[in-house]
């Protein structure tokens, strides 16, 4: 069986990249929006252990810097979540076109 | 390298000290701590030792950036006595915050492997959204800091992406190991890599608040707690500058044709755009957004010069600007405490009157953004400008020497404000440690001015 | 002594940093004893060195204080240069200066701001000493930019109102306009010669051809900043409106010293100057041109400061002419005789409208020769000088560069100069006359109140008033004296730049026939104001007034003087109206106000893209990614 060529793996990853902008983009949910960001977030590692695998299989740099970039998703989530929730408490609403206080 | 150690520990330390009601003990814990910390740090100086696999590197450079940092954490706890007077609440959460925002700093000026760059930056940043957002009842606060994370982590994925995309290129993270790749390569560097560079100066740019990845500055300044604001200004700009060139000038010097076009471009829309914008805002917060803004663009001037004088460029135009900044949120703070008032700038209406003393050292530092000699920050401009011009970017400067003159106009309404127009004529009394803060960063911007070689010369 | 010229900018920064810290504790009579006394120092110090240097014990000397900065290619070091160019505009600084803060402990003694008013002098004295001092161009900035603050601060000083904003941002935008091309130029230099210190940079210089491209640059930026500080066409309109602040401020600042900060920074860069000539014409007619469109303006103003400051850019350009002209020394000479007469003149307005208790209207004015003696005959000594009547200062100083513009350009620098003093005789001996013969116009309660004005008033018009009758021996023309000393202290200065130009002495012919011209000239003049101002007592109508100037001419029986008027005076108001009201209002104003407008408006309209949309935030952002890595795959 043949192996999957990089080049697919780097497509599969791009494709999230591009579908997590997108998703921030038209979204405005920010819970959406936040998955979004998930999403950039995870294609990015896809690239590292892609990369590592396939062209510097001797050492784990890349996969070592997945880990790193799991955990601080993880922190950047619940701190956006903590952001969210208190917004909703005094906004009564995750729209983020709604919080448009401060302009000019 | 100790200096983080010990910062970590300081901050942990707050956390628990807090539990323990002894909250009358904190500020004082944690301004010997980050004087001992400075201290402890100077020893470090002239020995360039890498820490972890060289993960990190401790030359000079980071030694004095760290210093700076330090100094004007020191400042903005000074502020902070007053500031959190009324509301003890989470006292020690905002403390311990604060100091590990400090450590994501550190990091962000002493890193020399690209992992240690992210968590630097992610660390720094993800305080920086719980700080905006510390005033929980406010609506505005809220909004700043929802705005700044979702455009923060957005930006972030970004220059994740750039890191991913160097790595597939060159097999490592090293700044040394990206160099000897780029010297290696250098007729032949793969599309990705070029790519990566772009995305981590997007990357960057967004946290060194560059036109067109600028827009959360002003809704981000405006909304955050004051004291936040001026910790924000001034930390965050160095931490992002030294960032950004020390990984520019180590690993891509050779190869400035690829990215000094586009910074050259950005640096003019900077410079106009925060100038331009700056003139109108009646905001004193937002005012200094846009100053901010524009003195990023001046700042920049020193990156596409990229030569090792940037680093001195950026080192004396970081420290003016934040003595300077500090300065202007002292007063601003200390105006707001009197009486509940918003940010306009109508609130320094009469302050020569009021108190000659703020007023003053107001003027000087106001003197000292628009760039006015004898003060730090003339010097600190005509040492990038030389600098810039002896790279041979004639033509940027005479735009930003064009930009300055405009950024006069908006600095000199507010020494207006406090000179000639009438306000309030009621006395303001001033707290002993604003009127320390202001004292030290009267001198400081003065001694910048007329003493420059004492950082200079040390370099 | 030289070795402690230091001293001589260090006194009024210690009187500045007394009378700023002890602002509280501080009696009238101490803080301007302290103000006076640090400026007198300097002034004894600066006279022992210039007696050094006349008895040729002293030599042009740099006094380094300490290397300012010194990393890599960058040098400057916070140095003085001590030399004759140097010193003789210190001794006028200090000199004048110590007599205008003299006459001030008097004229301000009742206003409560006095100790603040004193430290703002002084920190004014430092600055101007600071840029004269200077030994390389940023610290000569740094001068530059320390005497542009203090005008403002003091500009200020009594005004909160909206006239006053508008003025100081007028006075504001076209300083930096200045400034702007100063600095530029600045770069200019480091980047061209490696170096800003003089010595280095005019050493540097004389390697370039003359009229090299990049000599020419320099010298045009850097003469937009003296446009801007010495009040040129088209930056001058600021100084005018300057006059809203005190009158000592106008005296010392905008007369005497400030505004001839651009005159001593084209003559300290002479070399550069003489190496282009394509700027030194530039200079010339730009000289030539502000002295007779401010002459002409100045003819029709009713406000007796107005009046002085037209005059100021007046004479101001006929020094930019004489530097035009590669008369350096000249061009000195006329400034040090103009810092006598115009400080004494505007001395002498201030102790008048401290007697008429504020007013400044010459129309509500005469008669006032009975009540202010002293004032009306120093007065007189200083219209006499600026008028050019021999033996006063401003003849010799002022024909020495009309003497120098006789032979280029076919001698119409010569005859529109000429002219141009011609009219300054007339607004001059009009204002005098109008302020002090006739009978008095004012109310009565004004004048219940007139009287002389106290001793610390008097006694520097009078010292000044010598010095505007003796102050021409400094330089007298070939024809009268072998020995012409202000040339020939400064020759060390100009020793390059005179081998370069041409023999520019005038043929004695010439000077004889200037000398008997001007004379007759004047008499004339003196004679006509006389019979306008005195005998017919004609005031100027009320600004609502039309004039029904064919009425008179018809029904008035002098029909000669009225013939004259319609001949010469009637054609001279006209162009003063127009230049007022096109030149000045209209395209300078306009001008200056639409950049302010432009970017006001740019401000106003770039706020708007800041949405609080984060959506828009988001777009504009990746917008900017794509078109980032676009350009690079364009490429």
């Amino acid at each position: 069986m043949t192996e999957i060529p990089l080049q697919h793996i780097l497509f599969l990853s791009t494709a999230l990249f591009f579908i997590g902008v997108y998703g921030f983009f038209t979204r405005k949910n920010m819970i959406t929006m936040l998955m979004s960001v998930e999403l950039i977030l995870n294609s990015v590692n896809i690239n590292f252990i892609a990369f590592n695998k396939y062209l510097f299989a001797d050492k784990l740099d890349g996969i070592f810097f997945t880990i790193f970039i799991i955990v601080i998703a993880a922190a950047e989530a619940a701190v956006a979540i903590a952001i969210i929730i208190n917004l909703y408490r005094s906004h009564k609403s995750i729209d983020v076109d709604e919080t448009n206080e401060m302009k000019y | 390298m100790k200096a983080i150690i010990i910062l970590s520990a300081l901050g942990l330390a707050t956390m628990f000290v807090g539990v323990y009601n002894f909250k009358k003990a904190l500020l004082p814990m944690i301004l010997l701590g980050l004087l001992a910390v400075i201290g402890i740090n100077t020893m470090e100086w002239n020995t360039n030792i890498h820490y972890y696999n060289d993960m990190l590197y401790f030359d000079n450079w980071a030694v004095s950036f760290t210093n700076l940092i330090l100094a004007v954490s020191i400042l903005v706890f000074l502020l902070s006595g007053q500031y959190f007077k009324k509301n003890t609440d989470h006292l020690e959460d905002n403390y311990s915050i604060i100091i590990f925002t400090i450590i994501g700093a550190i990091l962000m000026v002493s890193y020399s492997n690209l992992a240690m760059l992210f968590i630097g930056i992610e660390t720094l940043s993800i305080s920086l959204y719980i700080l905006a957002g510390s005033k929980k009842t406010s609506l505005a606060s809220n909004e700043a800091s929802l705005k700044y994370f979702l455009m923060g982590s957005f930006a972030t994925g970004f220059l994740l992406f750039g890191i991913v995309l160097l790595y597939g290129a060159s097999g490592t993270f090293h700044l040394h190991g990206i160099k000897d790749y780029v010297i290696e390569n250098h007729a032949s560097l793969p599309t990705i890599f070029y790519v990566g560079i772009l995305l981590m100066m997007v990357g960057l740019a967004f946290k060194i608040s560059i036109v067109p990845f600028h827009f959360w500055t002003a809704d981000v300044y405006e909304g955050s707690p004051t004291l936040i604001t001026a910790f924000m200004a001034t930390v965050v700009k160095i931490a992002g500058f030294a960032a950004f060139l020390r990984l520019f000038f180590t690993c891509f010097s050779s190869i400035t044709e690829h990215f000094v076009p586009i910074l050259c471009i950005l640096a003019v829309l900077t410079m106009f755009l925060g100038n331009i914008t700056a003139v109108y805002q009646n905001n004193f917060k937002r005012m200094l957004a846009f100053s901010s803004i524009s003195h990023a663009g001046y700042m920049l001037l020193a990156i596409i010069a990229l030569k090792e004088s940037s680093f001195i460029a950026i080192l004396l135009y970081t420290a003016a600007y934040s003595v300077a900044t500090i300065t202007a949120f002292a007063v601003l703070l200390m105006i707001k405490a009197a009486h509940q008032e918003n940010d306009s700038i109508d609130t320094f209406n009469g302050l020569a009157k009021r108190s000659p003393f703020m007023a003053f050292t107001l003027t000087i530092a106001m003197l000292s953004l628009a760039g006015i000699p004898i003060t730090g920050g003339f010097f600190a401009k005509y040492y990038l400008f030389a600098n810039t011009i002896s790279a041979g970017y004639t033509w940027l400067v005479v735009l930003a020497v064009f930009n300055s003159a405009i950024g006069v106009y908006y600095y000199f309404k507010v020494i207006i404000a406090a000179y000639f127009k009438e306000g309030s004529e009621e006395k303001l009394s001033i707290f002993p440690a604003y009127q320390l803060v202001l004292i030290i960063t009267a001198i400081a911007t003065l001694l910048l001015g007329i003493l420059p070689g004492l950082i200079t010369e040390m370099m | 002594m030289i070795q402690n010229a230091w001293l001589i900018p260090l006194l009024p920064l210690i009187g500045f940093l007394i009378l700023g810290l002890g602002n509280k504790f501080l009696t009238k009579s101490l803080s301007g004893i302290i103000a006076s006394g640090t400026v007198l120092g300097s002034f004894i110090i600066a006279v022992t060195i210039f007696l050094g240097f006349l008895s040729g014990e002293n030599k042009a000397t740099t006094i380094n204080l300490f290397d300012w900065i010194n990393s890599g290619t960058l040098h400057i070091s916070f140095s003085f240069l001590i030399d004759q160019l140097s010193m003789l505009m210190v001794l006028i600084i200090t000199g004048v200066g110590f007599l205008i803060h003299v006459y001030s402990i008097g004229y301000m003694s009742h206003d409560e701001g006095f100790t603040r008013f004193f430290a703002y002098l002084n920190l004014f004295v430092f600055s101007m000493l600071l840029l004269v001092l200077g030994s390389n161009y940023v610290i000569m900035f740094i001068g530059w930019e320390g005497v542009g603050l203090c005008s403002y601060l003091l500009i200020g000083f009594w005004f909160k109102n909206q006239d006053y904003n508008d003025a100081a941002k007028k006075a504001f935008i076209m300083n930096r306009i200045g400034d702007l091309g100063f600095l530029l130029g600045i770069f200019l230099i480091y980047m061209t010669f490696g170096s800003v210190n003089y010595a280095e940079v005019f050493e540097g210089a004389k390697g370039f051809a003359s009229g090299d491209s990049v000599l020419v640059v320099i010298t045009l930026l850097l003469f937009i900043g003296a446009m801007g500080k010495s009040a040129q066409i088209p930056l001058y309109t600021w100084l005018p409106d300057a006059m809203a602040g005190p009158t000592p401020v106008s005296a010392l600042i905008h007369a005497a010293t400030m505004v001839t900060a651009g005159i001593y920074m084209i003559a300290r860069s002479n070399v550069l100057y003489t190496l282009a000539p394509i700027t030194q014409t530039i200079v010339l007619f730009v000289g030539l041109f502000t002295a007779f469109v401010a002459a002409t303006i100045g003819l029709f103003q009713n406000d007796i400061k107005k009046v002085l400051a037209y005059s100021t850019v007046s004479q101001l350009g006929y020094m930019f002419v004489a530097l035009g002209v590669g008369g350096y020394s000249s061009a000195m000479f006329h400034l040090t005789t103009h810092a006598f007469f115009k400080a004494l003149l505007f001395l002498g307005a201030g102790s008048v409208i401290h007697a008429m208790s504020g007013e400044q209207d010459i129309r509500k004015m005469g008669g006032l020769k009975k009540y202010l003696p002293i004032t009306y005959i120093t007065f007189l000594l200083g219209t006499l000088a600026i008028s050019g009547v021999p033996p006063f200062a401003g003849f010799f100083s002022k024909d020495e560069i009309l003497a120098l513009t006789i032979g280029p350009f076919s001698n119409i620098i010569f005859i529109v100069l000429s002219f141009t003093s011609v009219l300054t005789a007339i607004y001059m001996f009009r204002v005098f006359f109008l302020t002090f013969h006739s009978t008095f116009r004012g109310t009565e309660e004004q004048k219940h109140h007139l009287h002389e004005s106290p001793a610390t008033i008097t006694i520097p018009l009078v010292i000044l008033a010598i010095l505007s009758t003796v102050g021409g021996f400094l330089g007298m023309p070939r024809i009268m004296s072998e020995h012409h000393f202000l040339s020939q202290y400064l020759a060390p200065i100009f020793e390059f730049s005179d081998l370069k130009s041409e023999a520019k002495a005038p043929s004695e012919f010439a000077e004889y026939t200037i000398i008997i011209v001007a004379v007759v000239v004047l008499a004339l003049i003196v004679l006509w104001a006389m019979n306008r101002y005195i005998k017919k007592a004609s005031v100027p109508p009320a600004d609502d007034k039309q004039t029904p100037a064919l009425r008179n001419l018809i029904y008035n029986k002098y029909y000669i003087d009225e013939l004259y008027d319609a001949i010469i005076v009637a054609p001279i108001n006209w162009f003063g109206k127009q230049f007022n009201n096109i030149i000045e209002i209209q395209m300078i104003d306009g001008f200056v106000n639409s950049i302010g407008k432009t970017v006001i408006w740019g401000g106003k309209t770039l706020r708007l893209v800041q949405t609080g949309a984060i959506g828009f935030y988001i777009f504009v952002m990746v917008a900017g990614i794509i078109a980032i890595l676009l350009y690079n795959f364009i490429r």
